[in-house]
């Protein structure tokens, strides 16, 4: 113990050794302090938390420098729920003794749990507004906050007996006495909740006594002492009722019917109209559940319309596909005239005319470029996503082998037709070698001048066309732009077709007709042979300039 | 028979940890040692 006045270590003497101060009533007041926190301690010890708030608090109030009663009045503090007060408390002790204080630790553990001290935090903001209620006289929302705030921190013991005073303010005693026991499970001998829950036995214990079956049982006991002799018989006492089997049987009989009435009109009045109701709410309940199944069913229905449309449109597509395999033009039948051109190959490899004839009945599958408009359709790669690997190299071999001699053979052919005067065959000739080589410039020549001397200038001048400007580098370019120059074939048709109305062709009707003196098909000759020069002397500036 | 009125006046707010300074500041210390002193010194200065 140390001076209050000077600081320096006492000793047994009543006054200090170093400045001389009396200190009898300091050693009296330190003495009662300690007394006051043995006390505390003691009663924290068995849970009387509020007990031990009040000697603690007495032992400050004389010593305010006992670090461990301070230190212990914070916990107390802090096991009732009431957290800030217990920070204050160790905030205060840690600011009188800094070092080695176990208070630190005390802080330290709560405040690493930033969690559970927000939500004390919250109670208590929430006790403080269910307080707040209370005195509004919203006792409702007082109980109703006060049960979130316990179930929040359950440690809060002024809530327990406030929420035990509102319950006994709405005269509900036996939830009172739950949530007071409760209490007292945390602070044993709370003065306060030790009151309330002494009223609430009480009230409970009125309710019981003003109880209807009690008094029932009460006035009954009674008449039975009223209509009954009592006596003692040795050990026995007999209970002996009067005029016992005297009743009167038509007042029974007549409580009997005035019951069976009653029992009518309940069973009128209260049964049959709740059985009415159970039993249309149950119909609507059905009907909810018919309306729901039908409506699903609708749905399906139309789900099962859509499948089935989807289903008809893709069989059409199907049915489609199996045409273009197995119609005419179908892949069977382009299979058929591989298979024929092979086998004429194989038998005839000179037959290249009726080889290619067959390979050209097998459309390629690409886009076909016609010549103008001579429906002469190239000839181009198979297409890969029609054939297969193997068709196409079937395919391309023979036609590799047999295309330049095919062609070659139609153009003899159609030259030797030509000289001879017998144009049409020529014409044919030269348009299947035209197709099988696209760019052969004697074919197309001596097509123009079949379709010239056959009287057909519009083919022949778009013969000669092509020519001059798809072969320009060719032998028959002048020639066939002398011809286009000079008119194509328009002018010279009608001379022409005079010299040779008495050739070999005479025999063919259709030509004579077509030979016939036209006008629009001259001018329409005429304008494609100037529109053909034109183009292809813009092709030769532009050579030049290059 | 309980007064609510009454009793309810003896429930007070409880601090919350926003008012904890101020809790901490107006938190009264002072002791019977104090006391003690203040007495001593107005005897010597008389």
């Amino acid at each position: 113990m140390r001076c209050y006045n000077c600081g320096a270590e006492l000793t047994i003497n009543p006054f200090c050794t170093n400045c001389g101060a009396d200190i009898r009533e300091y050693r009296r007041i330190i003495w009662t302090s300690n007394q006051y926190y043995n006390d505390g301690l003691t009663k924290a010890k068995v849970r009387d938390l509020s007990g031990a708030v009040l000697s603690l608090r007495a032992c400050l109030k004389l010593n305010r420098t006992n670090i461990e009663a301070r230190n212990l009045l914070g916990l107390v503090y802090f096991e009732m729920g009431e957290a800030v007060a217990a920070f204050a408390e160790w905030v205060v002790s840690k600011s009188l003794k800094p070092d080695r204080n176990i208070a630190d630790d005390f802080m330290d553990t709560i405040q690493s749990n930033p969690g559970r001290l927000d939500t004390i935090n919250h109670s208590i903001k929430k006790y403080n507004q269910a307080l707040s209620y209370a005195r509004q006289g919203s006792l409702d929302l007082s109980v109703i906050q006060l049960k979130k705030v316990l179930q929040m921190n359950p440690n809060l013991v002024v809530a327990y007996e406030l929420l035990g005073l509102l319950y006994l303010q709405g005269e509900e005693y036996n939830r009172a006495r739950r949530i007071l026991n409760q209490a007292l499970r945390i602070d044993r001998n709370n003065t306060r909740v030790l009151y309330y829950l002494k009223e609430a036995e009480e009230g409970i214990a009125a309710r019981y006594s003003g109880d209807p079956g009690s008094s029932r049982r009460r006035r009954s006991a009674g008449r039975a002492s009223a209509d009954a002799i009592t006596y003692t018989s040795g050990n026995e006492t007999i209970i002996q009722p009067v005029n016992s089997g005297d009743r009167g049987g038509s007042s029974a009989l007549l409580n009997i019917i005035i019951g069976a009435v009653i029992g009518c009109l309940l069973m009128l009045f209260l049964v049959l109209p709740s059985r009415i109701r159970s039993a249309n709410n149950k119909m609507n309940d059905q009907l909810k559940e018919l309306s729901d199944e039908i409506t699903e069913k609708d749905a399906d229905i139309e789900e099962q319309k859509k499948t089935i449309a989807s289903l008809q449109s893709e069989n059409n597509e199907l049915k489609g596909s199996i045409g273009d395999l197995s119609g005419e033009s179908g892949m069977a039948e382009r299979y058929d005239y591989l298979a024929e051109a092979a086998l004429n190959y194989i038998k005839d490899p000179d037959d290249v005319t009726g080889t290619e004839s067959m390979l050209a009945l097998i459309p390629t599958g690409s886009a076909s470029a016609n010549a103008i408009n001579l429906e002469i359709e190239t000839v181009g790669d198979l297409d890969p996503a029609i054939y297969s690997q193997s068709f196409r190299s079937l395919y391309n071999y023979l036609d590799n082998d047999v295309s330049s001699r095919a062609a070659r053979s139609y153009i003899d052919k159609g030259k030797q037709e030509f000289e001879d005067g017998h144009y049409q065959s020529a014409i044919e000739d030269l348009l299947k070698a035209t197709e099988i080589a696209p760019l052969n410039d004697e074919a197309w020549y001596y097509l123009a001048e079949s379709y010239k001397q056959s009287g057909d200038s519009i083919h022949a001048t778009q013969a000669y066309s092509r020519i001059v400007n798809e072969m320009a580098d060719s032998e028959y370019a002048d020639k066939a732009r002398t011809n286009l120059s000079n008119g194509a074939a328009a002018d010279n048709t009608n001379e022409d077709q005079a010299g040779n109305n008495d050739t070999a062709d005479q025999d063919n009707n259709d030509n004579g007709e077509a030979a016939a003196p036209d006008a629009d098909a001259d001018l329409i000759a005429q304008a494609l042979a100037m529109q053909a020069l034109q183009a292809g002397a813009g092709a030769d500036t532009e050579t030049g300039a290059e | 028979m309980i007064d609510f009125d009454e009793e309810l006046k003896k429930f007070h707010p409880s601090p919350e940890v926003e008012d904890a300074e101020s809790t901490i500041r107006t938190l009264d210390v002072t002791d019977m040692v104090d006391l003690i002193v203040h007495l001593e010194e107005r005897t010597f200065t008389q």
